[in-house]
C-alpha cells in the first residue's frame, strides 16, 4: 500500500477526498494537487475526511491553508471530520480549530454544508 | 559503581523527503523501548519529522545529494534526539513563534515547523558548525515522566 493515498466521491455538490496513510511534506503535494483540481474546476464545497489518515505534519495543515481563502471567497468551504485524536492534537496544538470546522462525522459536516448553502 | 555509560543509536538519510517515513519509524522505535506513551511518542516522531523536512526543504533546497544524520542517545530519563547537517548554519530556536491569530487572518501557510517542535519538546538547542565539528547539531530533548 502507498503511504498516501485520497479517494474522492462527490454528493449532493460536496467534494469529499478521504484520506489514507501518511500526510507529511513528502505526500503533502499530492492532497495540494487535488484540491487545486476542485477549485479549478469552481467546486468549492470541499469535504475531507481524516478516517484512514494515521499522521499530519505542518505540510499538511499548510495545504488547507493555501486554499482557504480563495474557497471562502467563493461562497464554499474547506470542512473537516472524523479525525483520529492524535491527528487532531496537531490541528489543535497550532489554533486550527479557529479557522476551520472539524466535525465528528461525514454526515455532521455535510448537514453543515447544507444548512450553510440554504 | 561506575555510572552507565550514554548509549546511541544512529540512521543515516539522503536529504530527500521520501525518507520522512523511515525517520519516523526510527524515532516511534527508540522513543516506545524508551517508554514513552503513545502521544509523546507521536508528538517526539512529528518534532523530528519537522526539524528534518525544513532542513531537507530550505538548508538543503531539495538537493537529495546531502546527507542528514539522527543520532538518539538516552541518559538517565533523558530522550535526546540530535540531527545533524552539513548545510549553512541556521538556528531555528531564534525564529519567533507566529502569533496565530494574525496567522490565520491572513491565511498565510508554512513556516510552522519550528514553532511545533518548540510546544512538544521540553528542550531544543542548536549547536553551529564549528572547527572542533563539522557538522551543525540540533539538539531536542524529552524527559520522560514517571
Amino acid at each position: 500500500m502507498a503511504e498516501f493515498q485520497i479517494t474522492t466521491s462527490t454528493n449532493n455538490n460536496i467534494e469529499e477526498l478521504l484520506l489514507h496513510g501518511y500526510l507529511d511534506a513528502h505526500t503533502a503535494p499530492q492532497l495540494e494537487a487535488a484540491i487545486g483540481v476542485l477549485v479549478q474546476q469552481g467546486k468549492y464545497n470541499i469535504l475531507v475526511n481524516f478516517r484512514e489518515l494515521d499522521y499530519i505534519s505542518s505540510a499538511g495543515l499548510g495545504v488547507f491553508m493555501v486554499f482557504i481563502e480563495e474557497v471562502r471567497n467563493n461562497n464554499g468551504d474547506i470542512k473537516l471530520c472524523e479525525m483520529k485524536p492524535k491527528v487532531y492534537t496537531v490541528f489543535d496544538l497550532l489554533g486550527f480549530p479557529m479557522l476551520f470546522e472539524i466535525l465528528p462525522t461525514s454526515q455532521e459536516a455535510t448537514d453543515k454544508f447544507t444548512t450553510s448553502n440554504g | 559503581m561506575a555510572k552507565p555509560a550514554a548509549t546511541y543509536q544512529e540512521l543515516h538519510i539522503q536529504s530527500d523527503l521520501s525518507e520522512l517515513a523511515d525517520v519516523r519509524t526510527f524515532v516511534v522505535s527508540q522513543a516506545e523501548e524508551f517508554g514513552f506513551s503513545e502521544d509523546v511518542v507521536f508528538q517526539i516522531s512529528l518534532a523530528v519529522d519537522e526539524a528534518c523536512s525544513n532542513l531537507i526543504r530550505h538548508a538543503y533546497k531539495l538537493d537529495a545529494s546531502n546527507r542528514i544524520t539522527v543520532r538518539i542517545a538516552t541518559k538517565e530519563s533523558q530522550f535526546i534526539v540530535s540531527i545533524f547537517d552539513a548545510a549553512i548554519s541556521f538556528d531555528p530556536t531564534q525564529l519567533k513563534s507566529p502569533d496565530m491569530n494574525d496567522y490565520f487572518s491572513k491565511f498565510r501557510h508554512g513556516g510552522l515547523g519550528v514553532h511545533i517542535i518548540k510546544r512538544v519538546m521540553d528542550d531544543i538547542k542548536y549547536i553551529p558548525a564549528n572547527t572542533k565539528h563539522p557538522l551543525n547539531e540540533l539538539r531536542l530533548t524529552k524527559r520522560l515522566v514517571a
